[in-house]
């Protein structure tokens, strides 16, 4: 049974592209010429494949891209992935990049005098207000979630609120803002992930290419 | 605040549904019951509200956080507005008709109501057609359903449709075997393999030993067509009770197989998601690029709480399907739109005889001014037809 549309794969914009595409390479896939300019504005390109595209997106929408069957397959942060929870993605495969953690933090001279175990509402700025709601809930804390965008960091010394969770990959910026890491919610690497739909109903092609993507990750590994 | 509410605004994930669309929804429902009805399923309709305690009983509890509530000033009681339908024919199956000899064959269309759409199916209020076959315990039942569902859907059109099987049973009866605590680690596992997460499960598998990284990184690779899939769960050395559900697979497939051998089959051994109270083979209806399911079922216990002094008989295993008709209606073409002929001038009995021909007749009265154009009319009537006072002719679009 074969599918008269082509696959896509959904890509992030940004710094994290510059990991993956080595890995997108390894599997065999040349983006057209236009993706590599940053000047051009497509958003969709061609690949060597015929049957395959490339969209590039910004990080959090290639969750949405794949859970609403939009894009069949791509790259995203486990932090992505957790904040949407989607019953649609799969993510079959840790691609070994994009290394970071999801830390809770707070101001540094607040820090030894709180005692989390005393918590029973706290106010957090976030971009992932899911991912921290479950897991204070999951410890009987209610957290009231301010959703931000950017800058979480400066969320404390502005009065917005005492805490921050945030992705953390060196620390250095929550050093510089007088914050500290309280405790980690999760390790998070960039995963493939797949649409659920697509790998039912079109999966020898999705095999085919989940395998060329564990290769390539086992291949730079090794 | 709500004095500037819009009058046509509908709370979320609630819509009016207007022509043609409605026509055709009842049009699709009636063919799919009218399908069912072939393979001997008679239609019962149950009530749309129960009484909260029952309809959430037993296999129902997995219901209990989709299900609205109010409270019913009459008997002072909690009442639960049905989210799924399923239970509540397994409920009539055991209650009023416990004394029809098994198995019984029930159908059923309505529509449910859920406190939150998902992400696929925003809609809180849907369409749901099903049937459910009750008191049989044999692979043949299983298949029945899956191969009455399927052609259903087949005869009205939607094309390349898949099922995809599954065994909601297996892990918990691995995890069982080794002795993994289920609201646990058995918990995070059951994430990891809804999710076909690799890497989390290895890294929960070494905690929990090698047997267990071993099974549950070898089910992982049994996810996808029938025959390969099939074959390499054979290949893992299960435990004798995960033996024994796995036995129950291949029956249901050897059943569909024999009768249809066109069928696409996949499996997906691992996925427990949405299959909260089943305990046995489960299903799960795909079309080529339509997003989400079309429908889905599986093997429950029609009857696991509301038994004995309430009036019912003991458990009773029984197997159905539901099909979502927002779903099936995405799968399907557009319909031809339906004849319609304007009338504008002529004697009832003109009228009365296209309508006896098949024609949709809309005739113009008298008293209401007409348009310049009897075709400007029959436009405005949405007619694609118009009698021009000798015969029926088409209304074009130029």
């Amino acid at each position: 049974m074969l599918s008269n549309d082509k696959l896509v794969l959904a890509l992030p914009k940004g710094r994290i592209l510059e990991e993956v595409m080595p890995l997108v390479s390894r599997a065999g896939i040349e983006p057209e010429a236009a993706f590599a300019d940053e000047e051009s504005r497509k958003l969709r390109f061609a690949t060597n494949y015929p049957d395959l595209d490339i969209v590039r997106v910004r990080s959090f929408d290639v969750a949405t891209f794949i859970a609403f069957g939009a894009a069949h397959f791509g790259v995203s942060g486990q932090d992505v992935l957790m904040e949407f929870d989607s019953t649609e993605i799969y993510a079959p495969i840790d691609l070994n990049i994009g290394h970071c953690r999801i830390m809770v933090a707070e101001p540094a001279d607040m820090a030894p005098e709180d005692n989390p175990q005393r918590w029973s509402h706290i106010r957090v700025a976030t971009k992932y207000p899911e991912i921290t709601r479950r897991h204070f809930a999951a410890r009987g804390v209610q957290a009231e979630c301010i959703k931000l965008n950017g800058a979480m960091e400066i969320a404390p010394s502005m009065g917005l609120c005492s805490r921050i969770v945030d992705l953390v990959s060196t620390g250095s910026t929550l050093k510089a803002n007088g914050l500290v890491e309280v405790e980690e919610i999760a390790k998070i690497t960039s995963r493939l992930a797949v649409n659920r739909t697509a790998l039912k109903t079109r999966s020898e092609e999705m095999t085919h290419w989940i395998e060329r993507f564990r290769e390539a990750v086992d291949a730079v590994a090794a | 605040m709500n004095e500037n509410t819009h009058r046509g605004l509908l709370p979320a994930g609630l819509a009016d549904i207007l022509p043609p669309e409605a026509e055709h929804e009842a049009r699709v429902t009636e063919r799919l019951m009218a399908s069912f009805s072939k393979y001997g399923y008679e239609r019962v309709k149950p009530p749309l509200v129960e009484f909260e305690d029952i309809l959430l009983s037993g296999s129902g509890a997995a219901t209990s956080t989709q299900t609205f509530r109010m409270m019913d000033p009459i008997s002072q009681r909690m009442l639960g507005v049905r989210a799924d339908m399923t239970l509540q024919i397994a409920r009539i199956a055991s209650t009023r008709l416990s004394d029809v000899a098994r198995p019984i064959r029930l159908s059923y269309a309505g529509q449910v109501l859920r406190v939150k759409g998902s992400d696929l199916r925003p809609k809180r209020q849907f369409g749901q057609i099903g049937a459910e076959l009750i008191g049989s315990n044999s692979p043949q039942a299983d298949a029945e359903v899956v191969l009455m569902a399927a052609e259903a859907l087949t005869e009205l059109g939607v094309p390349n449709l898949s099922v995809d099987l599954g065994l909601p049973t297996l892990v918990p009866a691995i995890c069982e075997a080794l002795n993994i605590d289920q609201s646990t680690d058995g918990a995070s596992l059951k994430t990891a393999l809804n999710q076909k997460d690799a890497p989390a499960i290895a890294s929960l598998g070494e905690n929990l030993g090698g047997r267990a990284n071993e099974l549950f990184s070898g089910l992982l690779n049994c996810v996808g067509p029938a025959d390969n899939a099939l074959k390499a769960l054979h290949k893992i050395d299960l435990p004798e009770e995960a033996a024994g559900e796995l036995e129950k697979l291949s029956a249901v497939i050897a059943c569909l197989r024999e009768r249809s051998p066109d069928l696409t089959i996949t499996i997906d051994p691992v996925e427990t998601r949405g299959y909260e109270y089943h305990t046995g083979v489960t299903f799960t209806f795909f079309a080529l690029d339509v997003r989400g399911e079309i429908g889905r079922g599986g093997r429950y216990l029609a009857d696991d709480a509301n038994g004995d002094s309430r009036g019912g008989s003991s458990d009773e295993t029984a197997t159905g399907v539901s099909l979502f008709i927002d779903s099936i209606l995405r799968a399907l073409p557009e319909p031809a739109p339906q004849k319609r002929v304007y009338v504008a001038t002529a004697s009832a009995e003109v009228a009365q005889n296209l309508r006896l021909e098949g024609w949709a007749v809309v005739e113009q009265f008298a008293a209401d001014t007409p348009a310049d154009d009897p075709l400007e009319s029959a436009k405005n009537a949405a007619c694609t037809h118009l009698w021009d006072g000798s015969e029926v002719i088409p209304v074009t679009d130029t």
